[in-house]
């Protein structure tokens, strides 16, 4: 027995001196926790978590983030949130959130809510808690930097990285719709939109701007619910009023069905994207057996697909092809990255994680990324756009061309031209 | 014409996904809560086979039917034997476990829309001035036989017989020597498989989605409500009401408003009549 007494006391010192050199410089880091709320069942939400971890590991690999006189670790508590299901309640959300602050005791939230409306209702929990957030995927809603601008000091903590609604609109689609209407002689448009709330605003606001560039804009926006697996009536609509080009706003992955019905049907107009999430992926082409060729989708930020909008753009493709076997999947990927790095930024300029200084760093980022050069907006906290990556966050509207995303807008970043379907070639 | 003939293709989709779920009830009298689950199950199930083993698309076809119809013999054997008779459980048991398939596929990573059977044809025909698919095609055709296919099943063979007769009076069944578990596991393993040939056939036009079982659930029991629970000929007869009735939403009203029709119907026929249209379960109440 005494023998026995004596062989654990001998093995446990021995695994006491093992551990003994490791701890020493590790024990007293304690890693910044970033809170990663996301709706992980949907691209919008797994891109966003491939990326944060990619940006996290490659800071980790070289010693983490300098705050003051020590380098701490990233460490990633992702949580998912559903609100992009059709059907969970935007509760489900908040919980989750307030999971990730309480329980999982997060010093910074990256990701989402990625709903609109789930992004919204959380606001006043973030600040209550005064949680430094930078919103990176999904929500759209300009109502969320208006809310934001209309009282900075009481929503100092929240920023956005990733692109909104309205400069979207008017910035990228609009400018792009009339582009590929001068270029082929088209004017007919036919708007189709998912039922959430940036999607219906958006499809709104579209009909409006393009009635008043002397587009015909085909009656009211078509209005899908979430989860909807048949668009044939939609399409026939589209075919019998003569429509040219066909908008889709959807962040539904039933969009691919949309497209391939699209193509079985031979609909003489031209599927452009403004948002439309299963075109986005670089499995689109295999989920559609190519017939989504022609179509344009926006992903809302440069990266999202391979361009050379800056030396970082190709570089961070490559680091993503590279670790999970895929090229950037779409909105919500080169954002999420960027979130991370900006941080970063923040907290080394800051020195420190406290919540007031790292808002005020971040708040005078000036940072050169992979989508052109991310500053804030003083009042919204919103990612100032532009076309031009030297002066801003510059978007991305790519064409499914042979199997391959070609960039087409901005020209400052275009990798090719548009087309046209062979049905629709006069 | 546009109208008749997506709403003879959207009509036939919502008698497939019903099928199954009206079997199982009319024979056994047990509402399978986990129909939806299994349908997208055998999908998965077909899709693996195909691309993970390579296997040739219709012994992959076959292969997951079998599989489905092992499943749904197994769940009743292990689990709803228990809970038979008591009905509330058996909806409480059924759904559970459909919810773990779901849930459980969503963990395993069926996420997104990169999970998709290919169609049996391709390409697009014109059917009077109506651009149709020939998928869409297919699902009429493929409808028909396997409602054919399933009346010459009950009507010309000795199981088929024997659950017919389960489905008409089980007590009377039983003292013809019918053993009415035997039967139940068999109308199980049926509507298993039944649920598994609507996957099969439907799921090529769209995506394999962890939501399309919970879809198809409400859209079956939409079906068998207003048709009646446990009526084949209802479940027909509602899919085709429902199924025209979501065609004229989506053109006079907006595709918006589709979602409510088949709430809209299970509400009504509560109201207005509770056993539905050839039902039989509360007729002598409703005379009453």
């Amino acid at each position: 027995m005494l023998g026995k007494i004596k062989v654990l006391f001998i093995l446990a010192a021995l695994v006491g001196l093992a551990q003994a050199p490791a701890a020493p410089a590790q024990a007293a880091v304690k890693p910044i926790v970033l809170g990663c709320p996301l709706s992980t069942a949907f691209l919008y939400g797994w891109d966003a978590e491939r990326a944060i971890k990619l940006a996290v590991s490659e800071i980790n690999s070289k010693g983490g983030v300098q705050v003051g006189n020590e380098k701490r670790p990233l460490a990633v508590e992702v949580i998912d949130t559903r609100d992009l299901e059709p059907g969970v309640p935007v509760s489900e959300a908040l919980l989750a959130l307030e999971k990730l602050i309480l329980e999982k005791h997060a010093d910074f939230i990256v990701g989402g809510p990625v709903r609109s409306e789930a992004a919204l209702a959380a606001m006043p929990l973030l600040v209550k808690n005064k949680k430094v957030s930078i919103l990176t995927t999904g929500a759209l809603t300009p109502k969320y930097h208006e809310t934001i601008a209309e009282n900075p000091e009481k929503y100092k903590y929240l920023f956005r990285i990733s692109g909104e609604a309205k400069w979207m609109v008017g910035g990228e689609i609009i400018p792009s719709l009339l582009e590929i209407g001068k270029k082929f002689d088209l004017n007919r448009l036919f708007i189709m939109v998912q039922d959430v709330a940036h999607a219906r605003a958006g499809g709104s606001l579209i009909a409006k701007i393009m009635a008043g560039k002397g587009w015909t804009v085909l009656g009211e926006p078509e209005v899908y619910p979430t989860g909807a697996t048949d668009f044939s009536m939609g399409l026939i609509k589209a075919k019998d009023q003569k429509a040219q080009v066909m908008l889709i706003w959807m962040d539904m992955p039933e969009t691919s069905i949309l497209l391939k019905q699209w193509y079985d049907m031979k609909v003489p107009a031209l599927p452009f994207g403004s948002i439309i999430a299963a075109a986005e992926q670089p499995a689109f082409w295999a989920a559609t057996e190519g017939k989504g060729e022609f179509c344009l989708a926006n992903v809302v930020n440069a990266g999202n697909a391979p361009s050379n909008a800056t030396p970082w753009t190709m570089k961070f493709v490559d680091a993503y092809k590279k670790m999970w076997g895929v090229e950037p999947e779409g909105y919500g990927t080169s954002s999420s990255y960027m979130a991370v790095y900006t941080l970063k930024d923040a907290i080394e300029r800051a020195a420190s994680v406290d919540s007031d200084k790292v808002a005020d760093a971040l708040a005078k980022t000036d940072l050169m990324g992979v989508y052109g050069r991310i500053k804030f907006d003083p009042k919204s906290h919103q990612v100032i756009p532009s076309l031009d990556p030297q002066e801003g966050a510059v978007g991305t509207i790519f064409q499914w061309q042979a199997g391959k995303r070609i960039v087409v807008f901005p020209p400052s970043i275009a990798m090719g031209e548009i087309l046209l379907p062979p049905w629709m070639k006069k | 014409m546009d109208i008749l003939i997506y709403g003879i293709i959207n009509s036939v989709s919502l008698a497939l996904m019903a099928l199954g779920f009206t079997l199982v009830y009319g024979i056994s009298r047990l509402p399978n809560f986990a129909h939806g689950a299994l349908y997208v199950t055998a999908g998965y199930i077909c899709w693996q086979l195909l691309h993970r083993l390579g296997l040739p698309y219709p012994l992959a076809g076959l292969l997951a039917l079998a599989i489905m119809a092992l499943a749904g013999a197994a769940m009743y054997q292990l689990i709803l034997v228990r809970v038979r008779g008591m009905a509330i459980s058996e909806i409480i048991a059924s759904y559970a476990i459909g919810l773990a398939i779901l849930e459980g596929l969503r963990w395993g990573g069926l996420k997104g829309a990169t999970v998709i059977l290919p169609p049996f044809a391709t390409g697009s025909v014109g059917i009077l001035g109506v651009t149709v698919d020939l998928q869409r095609l297919l699902v009429v055709l493929l409808g028909a036989l396997l409602v054919g296919g399933l009346w010459l099943f009950v009507n010309h063979t000795r199981l088929g017989l024997a659950l017919k007769g389960m489905a008409q009076d089980e007590r009377a069944a039983l003292t013809l020597g019918i053993d009415s578990d035997r039967m139940a596991v068999v109308a199980m393993a049926l509507g298993s498989a039944f649920a598994g040939a609507a996957a099969l056939v439907l799921l090529p036009l769209g995506n394999i989605v962890v939501e399309a079982g919970y879809n198809v659930l409400i859209m079956a029991v939409a079906v068998c409500i207003v048709g009646g629970l446990g009526s084949w000929t209802g479940a027909i007869m509602a899919a085709f009401i429902i199924g025209f009735a979501q065609i004229l939403t989506v053109v006079l009203l907006g595709p918006h408003y589709q979602v409510v029709v088949a709430i809209l119907a299970i509400i009504l026929t509560l109201i207005w009549r509770p056993s539905g249209l050839f039902g039989r379960q509360k007729e002598l109440e409703e005379r009453v």
